[in-house]
């Protein structure tokens, strides 16, 4: 057998530099754990940060380059360009925000802080890597890089037993939907020959057609195992009873950050490696596309516990992203198609991970002191609290896809993307589903600015949860008025 | 020995696997069950390698890294279930149920 | 043209208020009335730069900016005004100030309520001023938000049904709307939201009907048409005052300002098509809110339903194809925002008295408050369409230009009028005259100083455009013109004062 494409090569170290950077903080996080005195362990967050401070540098310092580096065969395994650098920011953002967050839940709730930190950092190296990766392996390493910390993350509270059976089950879930994807791509690397996704692009459109129905089973096995990741119907059922059982913080990490991530994988893949088949695929994100947007949608009405009703919210959100999965086409002339269904894709994920992070912060400032998850202890917010009250209303509306908000144009371009591929069928849905979530969304609003609250007593929010939610507000609002700010980068962020 | 010989040995270890995981009740059992289909992957990994001509080593890299991260994701496994069977005496994923599904 | 951008700086001056206010330290409530009060003023301030600048003369749409806003999409900031968009603007920055005086004895959270006083400025003045559809939606929407925040946390009784059925009917006509918007997006090519754009796109006029309707949905609700009208006294009813002035001086007027800025020009075979029944709805509302305001016991309800009478005249002046009726109803707009909005005012003045809006628990006033009731009684007789006052100058070119197309029309319209007169006065009669039978009613203050200052404009204005209407007809005849040519190419638009010669083909008899 001959060794082809594993001589010795030389390493592009500037082009890895985020990651090498993150991993390296993730690891000073964890040795300073061990030194700090109990009462100093908090130490770590602000470590943790200054990492991923260092490592948004990083990636600001590669901005606007185009490169690659780990080749296989002549192709690269790992790229840095606009789209991945586009996301390895957009991870750095949420992880500088679920660490405010995170920050007053694990200092008052006795946890071990130092491991926490060391396992965020290190999901979050995985969504980085995730978004270089371009072949099979490096995408099922970083897939694993974002959920198994993040598994642990869930079940923190030790003596808890919501929290283990959140745990539990997402792991189970978790592993499960890896050993389906990793079948799939067993399969697509014994149809190509490769694990290179450039390779199976080029490849994997002149096979057979004896073969076809290998590539509609490898490519329905990967998507089952990334739905499970991406919490799609009917493979979400973990998600809203971990998000509820796990420390909140991580719910907020999982419905973000590892969400993304797995999208990314999902982008990278669609995009990349099997546009020449979309034929084939196609219906198959259809389908999962109006069943996520419309069980998370009806099920998120008759929720009474905030964090599940941003689980189901954040499920039906899942969907209007498949939607620009289903929008893919082959053949010639489908490139600009494509590239508008990929804008319209990263558009939705960067305003989704703001504003759901956002939600999750206020649902955790509300229940810090004075309050509680129950959605009907929001009723008079309004009252108490008019910052939190506010803050909270919008991003509900942002989710809601209402202005003045940037979900009002994530969803608008999904929409508009969808009317111009002609998948009329598709828009009405997702029409349907803004209105029946309107519905949710407005009735916490509605209590919180009109009903009477049950207690005076003012909601405490500590200041850097103030100043992480007004960020995350002001963003919002900015995307509103001048959505450029993200729409030329995502422009630009071609595979 | 023809390569269908392994695909369908590998398939025969898919499909106990997933039967394991949707019938079996114990956490440990579901965990082996998984690794029954971790395993399959596995074989389909080798054989695709050993016998396409142009598929080369990847595929025994891919599955060396499946073995390495399945080797993590047990670890965390059997830690979250001694977890929860210190806190339950049992690890019936049935009772978990303090939330509903 | 003048350089400074006078019209975009109106539209965004009320939501930099807005911000200001919202950062304003809480303990002082003061503060927030003031600025709320001085922001409203700057905001009429410029407004009346833009009526300088305005030329008559100028055809089309003058004093706006254009700017790329995603250029992906087609969707643009086209901002603009015309003869018709140019007096809304007016009528919404008069107001302003006003119904800020209104509310000046809100105590509760007068920061917030202040702030969405001054977003829902920004809202509307957008509205009137967007010439690019997709602004246009965006801005339609903005004002829909502050509405309900101001009915259902300020407003009275059964407040919060009344914002959910105001929000709920708004919100489904606009989506209808919206999918008539999208649809014409995709169908101009470019793909554009822009309106020249649009107005350059051929429709077959099956499509346009589809599509008028969609927009008919949205307008008819707001202005609002018999029969989506329910939610309208409800609304009027529960609002706080200055929400009340709002929603009949300025909100109601978007939904006939819709009609003829868009409905008609975009889908004029379809407006053709539709014209009898529009003209129907409309008669029937005149006639209907006429009667239904006869019987009602609560002030309040009772104008919200002369609202619904006196807005039927409005479009039916504009859908009988003829320049009078045309300008007459664009007047008409203006006159009832003036007249309407000077009695929420003053029915809301009578509430701070004696925290009651029953009819029943009046009598008397007239003697224990007189200035208050000769104001009252101006008010009513300029809303019932005096001669001399705004309200006829409008009445009576509406029901001039339905005469000339439509003459059987006038008689049931002409009955509205008449009605108005019973409506009107009977509840005047009845709050004002006769002797003092409840003891309250007896112990009540007259108009005070800032009452006054925020009556006065009005009542100033009521007589202006009675006397002499001829500044404002000058710039709205161009504008109702190019509006009216395309409901009836034939319509004579080289007069516009005066009575038109019969048209040699009467249409319909």
């Amino acid at each position: 057998m001959e060794l082809t494409g594993l001589v010795q090569q030389s390493v592009d170290w500037h082009a890895i530099a985020p990651e090498l950077v993150l991993a390296v903080s993730a690891f000073i996080v964890l040795v300073a754990d061990l030194f700090l005195p109990k009462e100093g362990k908090w130490i770590a967050m602000p470590l943790a940060a200054a990492g991923i401070v260092a490592t948004l540098a990083a990636v600001v310092s590669l901005a606007g380059d185009d490169r690659g580096t780990f080749e296989v065969a002549g192709s690269a395994t790992f790229v840095v360009n606009d789209f991945a650098l586009l996301f390895k920011g957009l991870f750095c953002v949420i992880g500088l925000f679920v660490l405010a967050i995170s920050f007053h839940h694990f200092r008052s709730g006795r946890y071990y802080q130092g491991e926490y930190y060391f396992l965020m950092l290190t999901s979050l190296l995985g969504g980085l890597a995730m978004a270089s990766a371009r072949d099979l392996i490096s995408i099922f390493i970083a897939i694993e890089l974002i959920s198994i910390p993040a598994i642990v993350m869930s079940a923190m509270r030790k003596g808890d037993a919501r929290s283990n059976e959140a745990g539990l089950k997402f792991f189970l879930f978790s592993v499960l939907s890896s050993a389906l994807m990793l079948y799939g791509m067993s399969l697509i690397y014994g149809l190509t020959g490769s694990t290179v996704l450039t390779d199976i692009a080029s490849s994997i459109g002149s096979i057979e057609a004896s073969s076809e129905p290998v590539v509609v089973l490898a490519v329905f096995f990967l998507l089952v195992g990334f739905a499970f990741k991406i919490s799609a119907v009917p493979f979400h059922f973990w998600a809203p009873d971990t998000y509820e059982g796990a420390p909140s913080p991580v719910a907020a990490f999982l419905s973000t950050a590892s969400k993304v991530g797995g999208f990314v994988g999902l982008l990278i893949l669609m995009f990349e490696a099997f546009p020449s088949v979309a034929d084939t695929w196609r219906p198959l994100f259809a389908i999962l596309a109006v069943a996520t947007m419309t069980v998370g949608n009806l099920v998120a009405l008759r929720q009474t516990q905030i964090i599940r009703l941003l689980a189901y919210s954040g499920i039906a959100q899942s969907g209007y992203v498949l939607v620009c999965f289903a929008l893919i086409e082959s053949g010639p002339g489908a490139a600009e198609a494509n590239r508008q269904a990929l804008t319209s894709a990263i558009v939705y994920l960067a305003i989704y991970a703001v504003m759901d992070a956002g939600a999750f912060a206020a649902a955790v400032s509300f229940a810090r002191k004075g309050g509680s998850y129950f959605i009907s202890d929001y009723s008079g917010l309004w009252r108490r609290s008019p910052v939190l009250a506010t803050l909270m209303a919008g991003f509900l509306v942002s989710l809601a896809g209402t202005p003045p908000m940037a979900g009002a144009w994530a969803k608008l371009f999904v929409f508009l993307a969808t009317v111009q591929a002609e998948v009329y069928w598709l828009a009405v849905v997702m029409g349907v589903n803004a209105v029946i979530a309107a519905w949710y969304y407005l009735a916490v609003v509605k209590a919180m600015f009109f009903d009477q609250p049950d207690s005076t007593e003012a909601v405490e929010v500590p200041y850097l949860l103030r100043a992480a939610m007004g960020l995350a507000a002001a963003a919002l609002v900015a995307v509103f008025v001048y959505p450029p700010l993200i729409t030329d980068l995502a422009d630009k962020a071609p595979l | 020995m023809p390569i269908a010989y392994f695909l369908v040995l590998s398939s025969l270890l898919f499909c106990i696997g997933v039967y394991g995981v949707l019938a079996r009740q114990n956490a440990v059992l579901i965990l082996l069950s998984i690794e029954l289909m971790l395993n399959a992957v596995n074989i389909n990994l080798l054989a695709f390698s050993a016998h396409l001509a142009e598929a080369g080593v990847p595929g025994q890299i891919f599955a060396l890294f499946v073995i390495a991260v399945a080797a993590a994701e047990v670890g965390v496994g059997l830690a979250i279930v001694i977890l929860i069977f210190r806190n339950r005496q049992n690890v019936d994923v049935d009772e978990m149920s303090l939330m509903k599904w | 043209m003048s350089d400074l951008r006078f019209l975009d700086i109106a539209i965004f001056l009320p939501l930099a208020g807005a911000l200001l206010i919202a950062f304003l330290p809480r303990s002082n409530a003061n503060l927030a009335r003031w600025a709320a009060l001085i922001v409203t003023l700057a905001t009429f301030a410029v407004s009346i730069g833009v009526l300088v600048d305005f030329e008559a003369s100028l055809g089309g749409f003058q004093l706006g900016s254009e700017a790329v806003w995603i250029k992906d999409w087609g969707i643009s900031y086209i901002t603009g005004v015309d003869g018709i968009s140019l007096w809304m603007v007016m009528l919404t920055t008069f107001l302003m100030p006003l119904g800020v005086l209104a509310s000046w004895s809100i105590g509760e959270r007068p920061k917030a309520y202040f702030a969405l006083l001054l977003a829902l400025e920004t809202g509307m003045l957008g509205v009137f001023s967007s010439l690019d559809l997709f602004l246009f939606y965006l801005f339609w929407e903005v004002t829909l938000v502050p509405m309900y925040f101001l009915i259902g946390m300020w407003g009275y009784g059964r407040r919060i049904y009344a914002a959910m059925k105001f929000f709920l009917f708004t919100l489904v006509g606009s989506l209808l709307m919206l999918v008539a918007i999208m649809f014409m997006y995709f169908a101009t090519e470019p793909n554009s939201f822009s309106l020249t754009d649009m107005l350059a796109t051929e429709l077959s006029s099956g499509t346009q009907r589809w599509l008028f309707l969609g927009f008919f949905a949205s307008f008819a609700v707001k202005v609002p048409l018999v029969p989506f009208h329910t939610w309208l006294p409800d609304a009027h009813t529960e609002a706080p005052t200055a929400g009340s002035v709002m929603l009949a001086g300025v909100l109601l007027k978007m939904g006939a300002y819709g009609l003829l800025r868009f409905a008609i020009p975009l889908f004029p075979d379809a407006a053709r098509y539709f014209v009898p029944l529009i003209i129907a709805l409309a008669t029937i509302g005149i006639v209907y809110g006429a009667v239904v305001a006869i019987v009602q016991k609560d002030l309040k309800r009772l104008i919200a339903y002369s609202s619904v009478a006196h807005l039927g005249f409005v479009v039916l002046g504009m859908f009988v194809g003829t320049v009078q009726g045309m300008s007459g109803g664009i007047l008409q707009m203006v006159s009832h925002g003036l007249s309407t909005g000077a009695l929420f005012m003053l029915v809301g003045m009578l509430y701070e008295r004696r925290h009651t809006r029953q009819i029943a628990d009046f009598g008397g006033l007239g003697k224990t408050i007189p200035i208050f009731s000769g104001i009252f009684l101006f008010v009513v007789l300029s809303s019932i369409g005096l001669p001399g006052l705004n309200g006829f100058v409008g009445e009576f070119l509406v029901l001039l230009g339905t005469f000339l197309n439509y003459r059987w029309w006038v008689v049931p319209a002409a009955f509205g009028v008449v009605l108005a007169a019973i409506y009107l006065l009977w509840a005047y009669q009845r709050v004002f005259q006769g002797p003092v039978t409840d003891e309250a009613n007896a112990r009540i203050a007259d108009v005070n100083s800032r009452e006054v200052a925020m009556l006065a404009p009005l009542l100033v204005l009521i007589v202006a455009i009675g006397v002499y209407p001829k500044p404002f007809l000058d710039r709205i005849n161009p504008a109702a013109c190019r509006v009216v040519i395309q409901l009836d190419p034939d319509a004579d638009c080289s007069r516009i004062e005066g009575v038109v010669a019969p048209r040699a083909h009467e249409e319909d008899e």
